[in-house]
């Protein structure tokens, strides 16, 4: 990283919905909308915590988890995810991604500490994106848990009337 | 004269703040109970006395336990008791063992519980006096096999609910046959499990309805009124997100004729205390007796706005024996109100709760603010209990006002340590279809194609941030030169504390 550092003149933050926001470096306090510059500021104060503050307003910020170059960000109570790239990881990224295609399986957590009502899937079913798999009760509610992608279960480690804790596995989804 | 000297609080969260706080005003004491699983809650901070059930290590929660409330009333020298809503509120047998304690119920009678509590009785009630109604089943209703005979008859789609059910638990939609063996299981299984009484039945559902409900007051003298209508038609999985009062729906003439039916209900089971008759409203303008709850409502608020009276004292006052001191006429409906529930949820997962603590807390203070909360800044949002933080009640004078100070309220509530509905309100108050009061309960499921608000601009400058966030962590060659100002400016690394790992 150290050297790539003296050529770097752009970042990117690629959202998890793939839209791309480019910044310059140096990186600027402010943000051009239009032919106008605003200033844009990281604050934090005892009462509020930290917040951004932008045309006049303060909006909540937290960062939920970072890794390496991943972040997810919650920004007036809306969550974010972006990975930062380089220009070089940027290219790498998309040299590696036509090489070795893309993630193979998808695992499916248990969001909450909770109770298992129901498991709707069986090890080689096949499952489409936003279909329930799991239902699990939590805080007098039960939630479903979809699957977030197409594919075929090939593990499930979910039981019926089990209570899971926060990041228990709970159904494996091969793409 | 005040009968009522001290009020055991058989509940907790912001309906436990809102009662101590009109007993408060009235000069009677209450008696709040700690429990292990919030032992630094903020409504005991309002009771006279603390009952400490700390080294209760019972799984069933306290507010469910009648025999050991029975006797904290009866230890703490308190001679009423209040059920709030959920947990014990629509139990009979509670009311019952309190009488025979002779504590004062502050509630219905036993038998008024147990009729409109019993989803099949209370359709037999209503039938019986002409009350407008879905098609349905009887009675209960043994097996599927049954099931599909009388869905065959009123014709699909029919709703399969709980006898003794409420907050959406034990209901499902079957909307083909074949869809009837599974759906009738689930429901007849989630009725057990959540009501302790497998039994359902089969109702006509009326697709696309709005939700309309009518506060009730009757006294022990046998009178009894309405205080309007509250429109809930924004719910989500059968559980209601944000109430209005009065509702766009309605014109005088039909408010006076659901409001007699739903006075008519409370009659025929001699009602007393505040309650609430549950109708739905067809495109049509036709409606249906869903069903009436015994108890107080969490969105009483907004009928309080619209009427000028306080509910809760009203309650104590009939439990009391006091003869209600207004009549039908004396009943004026006044401005608008919304109130929004701020649960800890996380909108962008379908509305999952999102339990954990409250680290920073800040309402709006304008005067068409009412804010009913039972959290403050440290308090956690347990995974026992409900997800509520806070109840945001806006005042306007129409709806058009009430909707514009909405929006400006929900701008300047600030919640950090967990994720919270304000993103879905804050769509909400924009879109076309709430605005212009078109919506029914099928509109988080139909209309809306997006859960949340963000403003244009929002993503962006959260990108930048995780953009300085990169810079800092892993670019500090002097080359690049970043720079960050020193003094109040932070760097995000050293103030969030809920950093995970990936």
């Amino acid at each position: 990283m150290a050297n790539d550092n003296l050529q770097i003149k752009k970042l990117y933050a690629l959202s998890s919905e793939n839209r791309k926001f480019s910044f310059s470096l140096p990186l600027k306090q402010t943000i051009r909308i239009g032919k106008r510059d605003y200033e844009v500021k990281l604050k934090a104060d005892e009462k509020y915590g930290t917040y951004i503050l932008w045309k006049n307003r303060k909006y909540p910020v937290e960062i939920v988890r970072s890794s390496q170059n991943k972040y997810e960000i919650l920004f007036n109570d809306i969550s974010y995810t972006f990975t930062v790239e380089t220009p070089f990881s940027l290219k790498r990224m998309k040299v590696l991604s036509s090489k070795r295609g893309k993630i193979e399986r998808e695992y499916i957590k248990a969001p909450m500490p909770g109770k298992i009502i129901d498991v709707l899937v069986r090890e080689g079913s096949t499952v489409v994106k936003g279909e329930p798999v799991v239902i699990l009760e939590a805080m007098k509610m039960q939630n479903e848990l979809l699957s977030p992608v197409n594919g075929t279960v090939v593990k499930v480690t979910a039981k019926s009337n089990t209570n899971v804790m926060k990041d228990d596995l709970l159904v494996e989804i091969k793409l | 004269m005040m009968k009522i000297k001290r009020i055991l609080i058989a509940n907790r969260g912001e309906i436990a703040v809102r009662i101590m706080k009109t007993a408060h005003l009235m000069k009677i004491e209450t008696v709040a109970v700690k429990t292990s699983v919030e032992p630094n809650a903020m409504y005991l901070a309002s009771a006279d006395v603390i009952f400490d059930n700390t080294d209760d290590i019972s799984e069933i929660p306290v507010f469910l336990d009648i025999e050991k409330l029975i006797a904290i009333a009866l230890k703490t020298k308190a001679n009423a008791i209040h059920p709030g809503y959920g947990f014990l509120a629509e139990n009979a047998y509670f009311a019952q063992k309190c009488i025979e304690n002779k504590l004062i119920f502050i509630g219905p009678s036993p038998d008024a519980i147990y009729k409109m509590g019993n989803k099949t009785i209370a359709r037999r009630i209503a039938l019986g006096i002409g009350i407008p109604m879905a098609l349905g089943s009887e009675g209960n209703i043994a097996n599927e096999e049954e099931a599909a005979v009388i869905a065959e008859k009123i014709g699909y789609p029919v709703i399969i609910k709980a006898a003794s059910g409420g907050g959406g638990r034990g209901m499902r939609i079957v909307r083909k046959p074949d869809e009837m063996e599974k759906m009738f299981i689930i429901a007849s299984k989630e009725a057990e499990k959540a009501f302790n009484d497998p039994s359902v039945f089969v109702e006509k559902y009326i697709e696309n309805p709005k939700h309309i409900e009518f506060q009730i007051l009757g006294d022990t003298k046998g009178n009894v009124i309405h205080l309007g209508e509250r429109e809930c038609s924004i719910q989500r999985k059968h559980q209601k997100l944000l109430e209005e009062a009065p509702s766009s729906a309605l014109d005088d003439e039909l408010r006076q004729k659901m409001g007699n039916m739903a006075v008519q209900i409370a009659k025929a089971v001699d009602y007393y205390s505040a309650g609430t008759v549950e109708f739905l409203l067809d495109s049509e303008k036709n409606f249906y007796f869903m069903e009436m709850n015994t108890r107080i409502q969490v969105e009483h608020p907004v009928t309080e706005i619209i009427t000028g009276l306080d509910l809760i004292e009203q309650q104590i006052r009939i439990a009391n024996g006091e003869e209600l001191k207004f009549r039908q006429n004396d009943i004026k409906l006044e401005g608008w109100a919304i109130e929004c529930r701020i649960n800890a949820e996380d909108v962008q997962a379908g509305f999952a709760p999102d339990p954990g603590k409250i680290e920073s807390l800040h309402m709006p203070t304008d005067s068409c603010v009412r804010v009913d909360t039972g959290v403050q800044v440290g308090s956690s949002i347990v995974a026992n209990y409900d997800s509520m933080i806070a109840k945001l009640i806006v005042t306007g004078k129409d709806r058009k006002d009430a909707l514009k100070n909405c929006k400006m309220a929900l701008d300047k509530v600030w919640i950090k340590g967990t994720k919270t509905t304000l993103p879905f309100f804050r769509m909400l108050v924009r879109h076309q279809k709430f605005q212009d009061g078109s919506f029914t309960t099928a509109f988080i499921e139909k209309d809306l194609e997006r859960y949340y608000f963000n403003s244009e601009y929002e993503e962006m400058l959260a990108a930048w941030l995780a953009t300085k966030l990169f810079i800092e962590e892993n670019l500090n060659d002097d080359s690049i030169n970043v720079n960050f100002e020193h003094g109040k400016e932070m760097s995000p690394w050293l103030l969030n504390k809920r950093i995970n790992q990936f």
